[in-house]
């Protein structure tokens, strides 16, 4: 097959499977529906493989304006995003199976599903910052009627917020897409940056300004403070699977536009040293307490797990201000842990409320003896947030604070690992007591009451494949470090 | 073709339009056929004086010495009158159906087929004295349309337009005045006709003069201290706001003023000057406020209307740039806003016209009810918002590209606005179509029974425009290259 049919096949199909769900008016019945979305999610994982060992070529699609071209091109860092994100997505559209039977309007919510993940494999196959931009702003469009599935009045708000803060970031970012357009020599990814230095020479202060509208305009999905407050709103209102999946890999669209802008637009040495740097690694770090205190702090578990999003995210974007090699690695491997961790995280909670209705950590005590499966899993997933080894969690972390002690930012240097240590320690605050409760939930406990609820195998087969993931990832983590390193080192 | 031919578009549906009440037709499907026949044949004359244009001029009258009326086709000219000539007979086709119910149907047809051969007398106006005339004709044929319904806030309405129009038009011909003193010519040359050599001393008062034309002009294309007309307009039936007060009037404001600042003044003259600031300045507030604006309104069609004051803006915004590339980013919006904003006004149309409703707060649940029109209307939602794919982004990019290479700051807080007032179009926009797609949970679909999409002479110029917007979005090359060089001077 071609590689553009093979890349073009990819995005395209989940797009028009899922368009086709929405349009078709017939009343199906509920098995032929799910049939046909495990068919199409399976297809569309071929495909997603069968575009990931295609060589990284380049290909423009059409000239949307002269030398404003639509480029597809799936390099490195693409099918790394990719292999996560079709990963996370099929394993919750499969959770989904179950757990959608107790929400209405089933056909849309999977029809959108499927659209929104053409979309974001388009996101990963896009070569340039107009195709790219293209994508960005189809995912909040195609995703928002996942955040409002019930439609409950504090749905539509959340929504509302999210699309509002969402459509502000991506304005900011195409802000400084129009200066980029002028200033650099070719608006494709290329490693190392293409700006135009001739031309920028006199105009750094405006290209920096432009970068850190970028950043923080990008940094919104990503829920970067300042502009965080949407996302504990808008993830824990969506259907556990699909807040599985807003948490896990739609956030990682931040960070993905983020790295393309930094060290494919810019470059590295562009942004290095100036105050762009220092204002992204102090927000980064700042968001990292402030997510884990307010995560502490709430008690409605969805809304903590959300908190969590916010606070590890931003351990990512950390990782990325630091601009050198080893950093970088460490957020690329958060990126995945953290997906296939805040995944895991989503759809336990999802189990819970699906089995018992449970949505307050205080009222899971014995969880654990109920369903003992699903809270396994939730701890073994909660040790790698935390990062104890031998956890995929632990190797990212490590590569983070090895990356912040060398380099060599006065403050940020050691305020970094401080921030994250402190951090993990609230994260093990957060999560742990769910576990604790869950299996010793004390003496008054009355186990005469107790009743086994485990789930079915379309709910505790994903749980326990992201687990496995997530551990399999830390114990084993060569071959994908040195595919990372390699990335990387490119880069700088 | 002959230079002729310039007048008859002209008065053809001029003429045509008188005759519709004096014509004994034996029924309403006639006349339909007549204006429709009328509309069509004009379009096709024009398209084809397009693609034929006659290098000469036509004069009409003479007064004395160098003021006459006179038609000439040039570049720019043929922006105009090719967009007008493409919506004309899809927004009567659409006028049918919506006016099936409303009285004095004869009267409505005539000045609104009238007001087509005005509009293109503006197009073609050679020299600063013939556009004038027509401008001043317009705002005279359009009054009877706002007036139509003859309900107190219609006889309101149009009696603030007229007052407004009058206002302007008389400090635009201060403006003409000037021209004519101190310009080589009256004639619209590329570049100005101002002849700078002999007039050192009054470059202030030649700026000043510049500054009050183009609040007078402005006031058509609504800008802010001169926008309130344009919402309380909107009274009249929806094909006039829709097409007069989206696109054949309100451009014929911007267009006039085109021709005065880079036919007349000259952007030379003008560029890096006061008189460029206060203007820049201007449009980038009404941009803002337009915006702002829509977002408080709950009538659906003045949220449009305010919508549309931000949308003339851009066109303005983008034209004081002065430059080439600004003038591209211009007419690139020019053209687009008129398919996006006549596209979601018919939609607004619709819902009237089926259902009665006019408020945003009514529209709950209707995505089911009329899938068709609110579809289209999402589109439009998302064209201009500047969603990529669609029309709304190739102009805003234009705009910008044109705003960041003229390396002016002010035009850099003018892409900012241009930004913010994307937002906020998301945001009035956004929640109408949220509204009626995702009602609050329990929404009782019963009490919106009777609620239906409109048949296929509503629904066929709706698809039109959609399908230009998709195809400006995705393939606007060949007309961005025809802009370059009718901004360039070249055609």
């Amino acid at each position: 097959m071609s590689k553009s049919v093979s890349l073009l096949l990819a995005i395209l199909f989940p797009v028009l499977a899922g368009t086709a769900l929405l349009v078709v008016r017939k009343k199906d019945d509920r098995k032929k529906i799910l049939a046909y979305v495990g068919v199409v999610l399976g297809i569309t994982g071929v495909l997603v493989i069968n575009a990931l060992t295609t060589k990284e070529t380049e290909i423009v699609l059409f000239e949307l304006m002269e030398h404003v071209p639509i480029v597809l091109k799936l390099d490195g860092f693409g099918k790394l995003f990719l292999a996560i994100v079709s990963i996370v997505w099929i394993l919750a559209g499969c959770f989904s199976f179950t757990y959608m039977k107790h929400e209405k309007n089933e056909k849309r919510y999977f029809g959108f599903y499927l659209v929104t993940f053409g979309v974001l494999v388009g996101l990963g196959c896009a070569g340039n910052l107009i195709t790219m931009y293209a994508f960005y702003e189809f995912m909040t469009l195609v995703s928002f009627p996942l955040v409002i599935h019930n439609q409950s009045k504090e749905a539509v708000m959340a929504g509302l917020k999210y699309l509002f803060y969402s459509f502000f970031g991506a304005y900011m970012a195409l802000f400084g897409l129009f200066f980029l357009c002028r200033y650099t020599t070719t608006l494709t990814f290329t490693a190392g940056g293409t700006l135009n230095m001739e031309l920028v020479a006199g105009h750094e202060t405006l290209l920096l300004v432009a970068a850190c509208l970028m950043l923080v305009g990008f940094g919104v999905k990503a829920g970067m403070f300042p502009l965080h407050a949407w996302l504990p709103t808008a993830h824990p209102v969506a259907p556990a699977p699909a807040s599985a999946a807003l948490s896990g890999i739609i956030v990682k669209a931040g960070v993905l536009a983020i790295v393309r802008v930094v060290f494919y637009l810019f470059g590295a040495d562009f942004i290095r040293g100036t105050w762009v740097q220092y204002l992204f690694l102090t927000f980064a770090l700042i968001t990292v307490f402030m997510g884990s205190m307010l995560a502490y702090r709430e008690k409605v578990l969805k809304k903590r797990l959300a908190y969590s999003t916010v606070s590890q995210l931003s351990y990512i974007l950390f990782g990325i201000a630091l601009l050198n090699p080893v950093g970088l690695t460490g957020s690329m491997l958060h990126m995945i842990a953290h997906a296939f961790i805040k995944c895991a995280l989503f759809l336990c909670a999802g189990a819970i409320i699906f089995q018992t209705g449970i949505t307050n950590v205080d009222d899971l005590k014995g969880i654990g003896k109920k369903m003992p499966l699903t809270i396994w899993c939730f701890t073994i997933v909660s040790l790698g947030l935390i990062g104890i080894p031998p956890t995929g969690g632990f190797i990212s972390k490590w590569y983070l604070a090895t990356g912040a002690l060398d380099s060599g930012i006065a403050g940020f240097q050691y305020a970094g690992p401080i921030v994250l240590l402190i951090s993990a320690l609230l994260t093990a605050g957060y999560l742990l007591p769910v576990t604790i409760k869950g299996f010793f939930p004390g003496d008054d406990f009355d186990y005469d009451k107790l009743e086994k609820c485990e789930p079915g195998k379309w709910m505790t087969v994903p749980l326990v494949i992201l687990a496995a993931l997530s551990v399999v990832i830390g114990m084993f983590p060569n071959g994908l470090l040195s595919y990372i390193q390699a990335i990387a080192a490119g880069l700088m | 073709m002959n230079e002729v031919m310039l007048l008859i578009i002209v008065l053809f549906p001029f003429a045509a339009g008188v005759l519709i009440p004096l014509l004994p037709f034996k029924n309403r499907r006639w006349m339909m056929i007549y204006i429709e026949l009328v509309v069509v044949i004009n379009s096709i004359l024009v398209w084809l004086l397009l693609f034929n244009r006659p290098d000469g001029a036509f004069t009409l009258l003479k007064f004395t010495g160098n003021l006459s009326v006179t038609f000439h086709l040039d570049g720019l000219a043929c922006i105009f009158a090719g967009l007008v000539s493409a919506l004309w007979p899809l927004a009567t086709l659409y006028s049918f159906e919506y006016m099936k119910h409303e009285e004095h149907e004869k009267i409505f047809f005539m000045f609104y087929t009238m007001t087509f051969g005005v509009t293109l007398g503006i197009a073609t106006s050679a020299n600063i004295l013939s556009m004038y005339f027509f401008y001043e004709l317009l705002t005279l044929v359009t009054t009877p349309l706002v007036l139509h319904t003859l309900t107190r806030e219609a006889v309101l309405a149009s009696r603030t337009y007229l007052y407004y129009s009058l206002g302007g038009a008389a400090f635009a011909f201060i403006g003409m005045i000037f021209i004519i003193v101190y310009g080589s010519t009256t004639d619209f040359v590329y570049g100005g006709v101002l002849d700078l050599a002999n007039y050192t001393g009054s470059v202030n008062l030649l700026l000043f003069i510049y500054v009050l034309a183009f609040m007078g002009f402005g006031v058509k294309a609504a800008i802010c201290p001169f926008c309130s007309w344009l919402p309380k307009a909107g009274v009249a039936p929806t094909p006039v706001t829709a097409l007069l007060h989206a696109v054949a009037v309100v451009k014929s404001g911007a267009f006039a003023i085109m021709r005065l600042t880079y036919y007349c003044f000259g952007t030379e003259f003008l560029k890096g000057t006061w008189a460029q600031y206060t203007v820049m300045s201007i449009t980038i507030f009404t941009i803002v406020f337009g915006c702002s604006m829509a977002v408080r309104e709950r009538h659906l069609k003045r949220r449009l209307a305010y919508s549309t004051i931000s949308n003339l803006s851009y066109i303005l915004f983008g034209l004081t740039i002065m430059t080439p590339l600004g003038l591209v980013g211009a007419l690139t919006h020019m053209i687009c806003h008129a398919v996006m904003k006549i596209c979601s006004f018919f939609c607004a149309g619709a819902v009237m016209y089926k259902t009665g409703r006019s408020y945003v707060y009514e529209l709950d649940g209707f995505g089911r009810k009329m899938p068709k029109t609110f579809g289209i209307f999402t589109i439009s939602a998302f064209a201009l918002m500047g969603v990529p794919g669609l029309c709304g982004f190739i102009s805003k990019f234009n705009l910008a590209k044109a705003a960041v290479e003229s390396e002016n700051v002010l035009a850099y807080v003018g892409i900012a606005a241009l930004l913010i007032s994307a937002i906020l179009t998301a945001i009035y926009m956004l929640t109408i179509v949220i509204r009626a797609f995702f009602p609050k949970q329990g929404f009782d679909y019963n009490s919106i029974r009777d609620v239906e999409d409109p048949n296929w002479v509503m629904i066929l110029p709706l698809s039109l425009f959609v399908v230009g917007m998709v195809v400006l979005g995705l393939h606007p090359q060949p007309l961005i290259e025809l802009f370059t060089n009718v901004a360039n001077g070249l055609f």
